[in-house]
C-alpha cells in the first residue's frame, strides 16, 4: 500500500461526493481543452487557408466591404470589381514576382446550392504551388478546372462536356481534375479569365489579383509600391499577413469570452475540491489523530490530503478533455455558426499537446485547491483530533 | 538497566477559559522494561492526559520525562513524531482502524510513515494476534475484539518499546476482555513495556504494578 492508494481509498469513500467534485473539475477541464484546440485550431486553419491561396498580397477593389478577403478565401459573389488595366501596374511595381488576376464568381442552381466560378490566366500555376492535377489547366475556350468535392459530389469525369451549374445556356469541358487540397479549392470551378468575364458580363474586369513577391521578406516595400502607383487610389492592398492578424482580432472576443467561462469554470471546479475535502478532513478528524498516534507527522497528513486532491483533480482532467473531444464536433458546428470567419479546416480536434496541458492545469488546479484542507488537517494536533467523537 | 519511562514532577495544567486545570500535578515514577503497569483512578483524574504525555502527544507544562533514555524536553514537533513513531506504539479504547483499509493494511500503516518495508512484519503479527483468516477482511466486518486485536497488531508494527492502551477493553464484553488482557501479557512476558489506562478490575489485577490517579496526582502505590 502506497500513500497515494491510500488518498484513492478515501476519495472513493464516498463516492457520490467524489463524483461530483471530479465532475466539477471535468467540465473546467473540458471548457480548458476546448479553448486551447479552438486556439490552436483557429490559427492553424487561418494559416492553411493563407498559405493556399499561394499569394503574399491580395488585391481587391476599393469599396468593397470588409469582408472582401473572406469573398476571395471562400468564394463568393463580388459585389464590386478592378478594372483589368490595373494588372498591368500591379505586374510592373517593383518586387512583384507574379500577379494573377481572378474573377470570381457565386451562383445559385435551381436546387439552391451555390456554384463557384474562378476565373484565372496561366499564372494561377505560379501561385497555387501545392495544386496536383490530372489533365490540363483550362487553355481554350470552355476548358475547366473543377475541385475534387465539386467534381465528385456531380460525378464529372476528365473530358466530360457539362452544363455549367446556375449559368443556363453554357456549357463547358472538364479538362482538368483537381486533387484534393483540403481547402476552399475543392469546391471550385476554374475557367479562363476571358471565358469569365464574357459568360457573366464584366469584360474587362477582375474580381481580385493574387500577388506573390519576389522576396517576401520586402513585403512592406512592396505593398507601398503597390499603393503608390497610379492604379493604387482605386486598390485595396491587403497583405495576408495583416490579414491574419485581422481576422485574429475578429475572434478575439469570442476567445474573450470563453476564457472568461473556463477561468469561471476552473475557479468553481477547485472550490468545489477545497470544499469536498475541507468536509472531509472535519469527517475525519479522528482518523487524523490516530495517524499522527502512530507515527503520521504533519507533513505526512498534509501530504495525503494534498495528493487526495490532485488524484481527483486529476482524474476530472482526463474525463474533462475525453468529454471535450466527444462533443468537439457538436461545439464546433455551434462555434462556426458564431465566427466572423471560420477557416475550412476542422477548429477542433485532438491533440495530444493539448490533452497534456489540460493535465498539467487540473494538476494544477488541484493542488492549489488542496493546500487549504491539507493544511487544516494538518493543523489539527493529535490530542485534538483524538478527542473529537466520530 | 535504564528505564523506558522516566517521569520527573511531570505536571500538565490546562486552561478553560480563566480557569486552570490541573490534570496533573507534579507526577514521578519509573517504568522499566518488560513490566506491564495499569494506571487507575476515577474519571478525569488525569490518566489519559498521563497516557498523552508518555505517548509524546502532547507536552507537559512542567517536569521532564525521558523515553528509553530520550529527554523530551524542547523537542521539535518532528522530533516528538519521530520519537512516538519508532519507540511507541498506542492503542485505543475505540480502535482508530481505518474503516476503508483491510486488516493487513491497517496493521501495514504505521510503515506508510516510517518508510520500513513491513510486509513480511505485518503478516506475521496478523498471525500473532489470531487474525489470519481476517486479513482482508474490513474493520465493519469484525468483533470488537477481532477490532482491537488489529489495532494492537498495528502498535507493534514498528517494534517500540512501549505499548500504550487507553481503555483497551473499554467497548469489549468480559470474555473478549479477557482475551485481550491475555494477550497484553503475553506481549510483556515477551520483554514489551505496557502502559494500560483501565477501569477493569481484571486488568488492574493482572498488572503487576497500578499507578493510582487522584485528581492529578499518584496516590501511594500498593
Ligand atoms: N484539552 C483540555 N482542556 C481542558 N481541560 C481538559 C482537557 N483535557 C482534559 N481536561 C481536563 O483534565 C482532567 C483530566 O482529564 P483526563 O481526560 O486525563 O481524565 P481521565 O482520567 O482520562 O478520565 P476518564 O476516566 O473519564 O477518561 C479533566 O478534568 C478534564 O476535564
Ligand atoms: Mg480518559
Amino acid at each position: 500500500m502506497t500513500r497515494s492508494e491510500l488518498a484513492i481509498k478515501n476519495a472513493a469513500r464516498r463516492p457520490l461526493r467524489t463524483a461530483v467534485t471530479v465532475s466539477g473539475v471535468a467540465i473546467a477541464i473540458a471548457a480548458l481543452f476546448t479553448l486551447l484546440s479552438f486556439q490552436r485550431g483557429y490559427q492553424s486553419g487561418v494559416q492553411g487557408e493563407l498559405s493556399r491561396l499561394g499569394a503574399h498580397i491580395l488585391v481587391v477593389p476599393k469599396g468593397c466591404p470588409y469582408d472582401a478577403a473572406s469573398i476571395a478565401l471562400h468564394g463568393a459573389r463580388w459585389p464590386c470589381y478592378l478594372k483589368a488595366e490595373y494588372l498591368e501596374q500591379v505586374r510592373t511595381a517593383p518586387g512583384v514576382g507574379t500577379a494573377a488576376p481572378v474573377f470570381m464568381n457565386a451562383l445559385y442552381d435551381t436546387a439552391g446550392e451555390q456554384t463557384v466560378y474562378v476565373g484565372v490566366d496561366r499564372d494561377i500555376a505560379g501561385l497555387k504551388r501545392s495544386w496536383r492535377w490530372s489533365g490540363t489547366l483550362p487553355q481554350q475556350e470552355g476548358d475547366l478546372l473543377v475541385g475534387s468535392d465539386i467534381a465528385s459530389r456531380r460525378g464529372w469525369a476528365l473530358g466530360e462536356s457539362i452544363d455549367l451549374p446556375g449559368v443556363p445556356g453554357h456549357r463547358g469541358t472538364v479538362r482538368g481534375l483537381l486533387e484534393t487540397t483540403g481547402g476552399a479549392d475543392d469546391g471550385f470551378i476554374y475557367m479562363r479569365l476571358a471565358d469569365a468575364q464574357r459568360v457573366f458580363e464584366h469584360p474587362g474586369e477582375l474580381t481580385h489579383i493574387l500577388v506573390r513577391l519576389s522576396d517576401s521578406d520586402r513585403l512592406d516595400q512592396a505593398v507601398m509600391n503597390l499603393r503608390g502607383c497610379s492604379a493604387g487610389l482605386e486598390m485595396n492592398v491587403v497583405p495576408l499577413t495583416h490579414l491574419f492578424k485581422t481576422i485574429s482580432n475578429l475572434v478575439s472576443s469570442t476567445r474573450l469570452l470563453m476564457g472568461a467561462i473556463v477561468a469561471i469554470a476552473l475557479l468553481l471546479g477547485g472550490a468545489g475540491v477545497s470544499n469536498a475535502l475541507l468536509m472531509s478532513v472535519v469527517e475525519r478528524t479522528r482518523e487524523i489523530g490516530t495517524m499522527r498516534a502512530i507515527g503520521a507527522s504533519r507533513p505526512d497528513i498534509f501530504r495525503l490530503f494534498w495528493m487526495e486532491a490532485i488524484q481527483v483533480s486529476a482524474v476530472g482532467g482526463v474525463i474533462g478533455s475525453a468529454l471535450a473531444y466527444a462533443s468537439s464536433r457538436a461545439v464546433e458546428l455551434w462555434l462556426r455558426a458564431r465566427l466572423p470567419f471560420a477557416p475550412t479546416d476542422v477548429l477542433l480536434g485532438w491533440e495530444w499537446g493539448v490533452a497534456g496541458g489540460c493535465l498539467v492545469g487540473a494538476i494544477l488546479v488541484g493542488s492549489i485547491a488542496g493546500l487549504l484542507p491539507a493544511w487544516r488537517a494538518s493543523c489539527l494536533t493529535p490530542i485534538d483530533a483524538m478527542r473529537t467523537q466520530g | 538497566m535504564q528505564p523506558v519511562i522516566s517521569a520527573l514532577n511531570l505536571s500538565k495544567t490546562y486552561r478553560r477559559g480563566t480557569e486552570q486545570v490541573h490534570a496533573l500535578a507534579s507526577v514521578s515514577f519509573e517504568i522499566g522494561a518488560g513490566e506491564l503497569v495499569a494506571v487507575v483512578g476515577p474519571s478525569g483524574s488525569g490518566k489519559t492526559t498521563l497516557l498523552n504525555l508518555l505517548g509524546c502527544m502532547d507536552v507537559p507544562t512542567s517536569g521532564d520525562l525521558s523515553i528509553m533514555g530520550h529527554p523530551t524536553r524542547g523537542l521539535s514537533e518532528r522530533a516528538l513524531t519521530r520519537l512516538r513513531r519508532d519507540q511507541v506504539g498506542f492503542v485505543f479504547q475505540h480502535f482508530g482502524l481505518i474503516p476503508t483499509l483491510t486488516v493487513e493494511e491497517n496493521i501495514r500503516l504505521p510503515g506508510l510513515f516510517s518508510g520500513k518495508q513491513v510486509k513480511h512484519r505485518a503478516a506475521e503479527l496478523c498471525t500473532r494476534v489470531g487474525l489470519d483468516h481476517r486479513r482482508r477482511h474490513r474493520p465493519h466486518e469484525l468483533s470488537g475484539g477481532e477490532m482491537q486485536r488489529v489495532a494492537i497488531a498495528r502498535a507493534l508494527l514498528n517494534e517500540p518499546h512501549l505499548l500504550l492502551a487507553d481503555e483497551p477493553t473499554g467497548n469489549l464484553d468480559s470474555v473478549t476482555g479477557g482475551s485481550i488482557i491475555s494477550l497484553l501479557q503475553e506481549l510483556t512476558a515477551q520483554g514489551l513495556t505496557v502502559v494500560v489506562v483501565t477501569h477493569n478490575d481484571r486488568l488492574a489485577e493482572s498488572a503487576a504494578r497500578r499507578l493510582v490517579l487522584e485528581d492529578g496526582r499518584l496516590a501511594p502505590s500498593i
